[in-house]
C-alpha cells in the first residue's frame, strides 16, 4: 500500500467522522479549517453529505414558534459584515479582527489621531476671521466678466480682461505684442457709445496690468476693450488715433 | 392524457417537483449572498419545520432546537456565498448548517448520561425503516448487523459522540470506534 493510499483514507476517514458529527475540539476545528482550503477533503466531505442524506429526510416537520422567525430577522437585519465578524472570521479563518497587535495598533494610531485633530481645530479656530477672508478673497477672484481680444484680421486672441465683483479688471497679455520706439500701448473701454471710449490704460510693454476703472460704471455684458497703438504717453486727444491691436466684448463668466 | 397519472408519471412528476424546490432553494442561497433578506425568509418558510425537526432528534427539547436553527439561519445569511452547487445540494448544505450548532449546543449543555429519559425514546430501526426502501443508504444499512449499524443511526441522527454510544450500547470505547469504521466503510463500498 503506497502512502499516497494511507493519506486518501485517512482524508476520507476524517471526512466521514466530519460529517458524522464526531470530532470535537482541535480536531473539529482543523476540519473547518480544511474545509475552506482543501479541496479534496471538502470533496470528500460532500460526498459523505450526500451519501446520509436519506436520514436527514427521515426527520419529522415541526412548526417553529411565532417568534423564531422575529429573532432571526433581528439577528440578520444587516448584511453581516459589521455585526458579526466572529461568524466572518470563522468562515475565512484568523483575520484582523482576531489580530490584537493590529488593534493595539489602531488604538494608539487613534489616539494620536485625535490629539493632532484637537492640535488642528484650535489653531483653525485661532485664524478663522483670517480663513474667513481669504475665503472672502477667493470668492473674489474669480471674475465676473471676461473678455478676450482679438485681432481683427489674424483672428489672433492677443489679451484677456478680467473684471472682478470689487470693481478690479485686470488684462492679462496673451502674447508678446511689439512696441516700436516712441510708441505706446493703450487700453480703451466702450460702454456707451454716445460717450465713447475711454482710456483705463497706458503701458509701454505686455504686461499683466491692473486696470483702474473706479471712475467709470461698473462693468457690463458686452462692455468692449480695446487695445491700441498710440504714441508715446497715450493717445494726444483722449481717442483712440492708432491701429487696433486686439478687441473683443466681456461676456458674463459662468 | 389528462387524469390518466400512471405510477410512473407520478415519481416523475415528484422527482420534478423536488428538482425544481432544489433549484429554488440553490437560487435563494445566491439571493443571501447578494444581501435579499425576502430570500432568506423564503427559506426560512419553506425548510425551518424540518431543520427544528433535525435539531430536536439530537436536542430533544424544542426551545434549544429554535436555538440551534436560530444560529443556523444567522450562519446561512452570513455565509451563504460558501454554498457551492456543484459540490452537493443546497438541502443537504441547509440541513449541515443546522447541524453544527445543534451538535455544539449538544455538546455543551446536553450531553446524555445513563439518568438521561430522552435517549430512551431512540429507535434507531424505526429511523431506518422510515426511509424509502428505494433508498440505496437504506439498502446498505440493512445489510450491515445490528448493533454494529446503530452506530450510525446514534452519532449522525442524534449527535452522540463515541463515549454516549459506548455507554448506551454497553461496550468499550475501543469497540465502538471500530464499529463506527467498518460501518462507514460497508456504506461506502456498498453505495460507491
Amino acid at each position: 500500500m503506497s502512502m499516497r493510499d494511507d493519506n486518501t483514507h485517512s482524508t476520507d476517514d476524517l471526512a466521514a467522522d466530519y460529517v458524522m458529527g464526531l470530532l470535537e475540539g482541535a480536531e473539529l476545528a482543523a476540519a473547518e479549517t480544511r474545509m475552506t482550503d482543501d479541496a479534496e477533503f471538502a470533496r470528500a466531505v460532500s460526498a459523505w453529505r450526500e451519501r446520509l442524506a436519506d436520514l436527514d429526510a427521515t426527520a419529522e416537520a415541526l412548526a417553529p414558534s411565532a417568534a423564531l422567525w422575529d429573532r432571526i430577522a433581528d439577528s440578520t437585519r444587516i448584511k453581516p459584515e459589521i455585526p458579526l465578524p466572529g461568524a466572518r472570521a470563522a468562515l475565512r479563518g484568523a483575520t484582523l479582527w482576531d489580530n490584537i497587535g493590529f488593534w493595539r495598533g489602531a488604538g494608539i494610531g487613534g489616539v494620536f489621531t485625535a490629539l493632532m485633530l484637537v492640535v488642528v481645530l484650535i489653531g483653525a479656530l485661532a485664524t478663522s476671521r483670517q480663513l474667513r477672508r481669504e475665503l472672502i478673497a477667493l470668492a473674489q477672484r474669480k471674475p465676473i466678466y471676461v473678455a478676450v481680444l482679438v485681432n481683427d484680421a489674424t483672428k489672433e486672441a492677443g489679451a484677456i480682461v478680467n473684471t472682478f465683483s470689487d470693481g478690479r479688471v485686470e488684462l492679462i497679455p496673451l502674447r508678446p505684442i511689439d512696441v516700436p520706439a516712441g510708441r505706446t500701448l493703450q487700453v480703451w473701454t466702450l460702454w456707451d457709445r454716445s460717450i465713447g471710449p475711454k482710456s483705463i490704460a497706458v503701458t509701454s510693454q505686455s504686461r499683466t496690468l491692473q486696470l483702474d476703472l473706479e471712475e467709470l460704471p461698473e462693468a457690463v455684458p458686452d462692455q468692449q476693450f480695446e487695445i491700441t497703438l498710440e504714441p508715446e504717453g497715450g493717445s494726444p486727444i483722449g481717442q483712440p488715433t492708432g491701429p487696433t491691436l486686439f478687441k473683443g466684448n466681456a461676456a458674463r463668466a459662468l | 392524457m389528462t387524469g390518466n397519472g400512471t405510477i410512473t408519471e407520478t415519481q416523475r412528476d415528484e422527482a420534478g417537483l423536488a428538482h425544481a424546490h432544489e433549484a429554488q432553494l440553490s437560487a435563494a442561497l445566491a439571493r443571501c449572498a447578494a444581501g435579499d433578506h425576502a430570500a432568506l425568509q423564503m427559506i426560512y418558510n419553506s425548510e425551518a419545520p424540518k431543520m427544528i425537526g433535525i435539531a430536536r432528534r439530537i436536542l430533544f427539547r424544542q426551545d434549544l432546537a429554535e436555538e440551534a436553527v436560530h444560529d443556523a439561519f444567522v450562519r446561512i445569511w452570513s455565509a451563504a456565498a460558501s454554498f457551492d452547487p456543484h459540490r452537493g445540494s443546497a438541502r443537504g448544505w441547509l440541513y449541515a448548517v443546522v447541524r453544527k450548532p445543534a451538535l455544539s449546543i449538544h455538546r455543551n449543555e446536553h450531553r446524555y448520561d445513563a439518568s438521561d429519559d430522552s435517549a430512551l425514546d431512540i429507535d434507531c430501526e424505526a429511523t431506518v425503516t422510515r426511509m424509502p426502501e428505494t433508498s440505496a443508504l437504506r439498502q446498505c444499512l440493512e445489510g450491515i448487523d445490528r448493533p454494529r449499524r446503530d452506530v450510525v443511526v446514534l452519532a449522525y441522527v442524534h449527535g452522540m459522540s463515541h463515549g454516549e454510544m459506548a455507554g448506551r450500547l454497553k461496550v468499550p470505547l475501543g469497540t465502538v470506534k471500530s464499529w463506527v469504521r467498518r460501518s462507514l466503510f460497508s456504506l461506502q463500498e456498498c453505495m460507491g
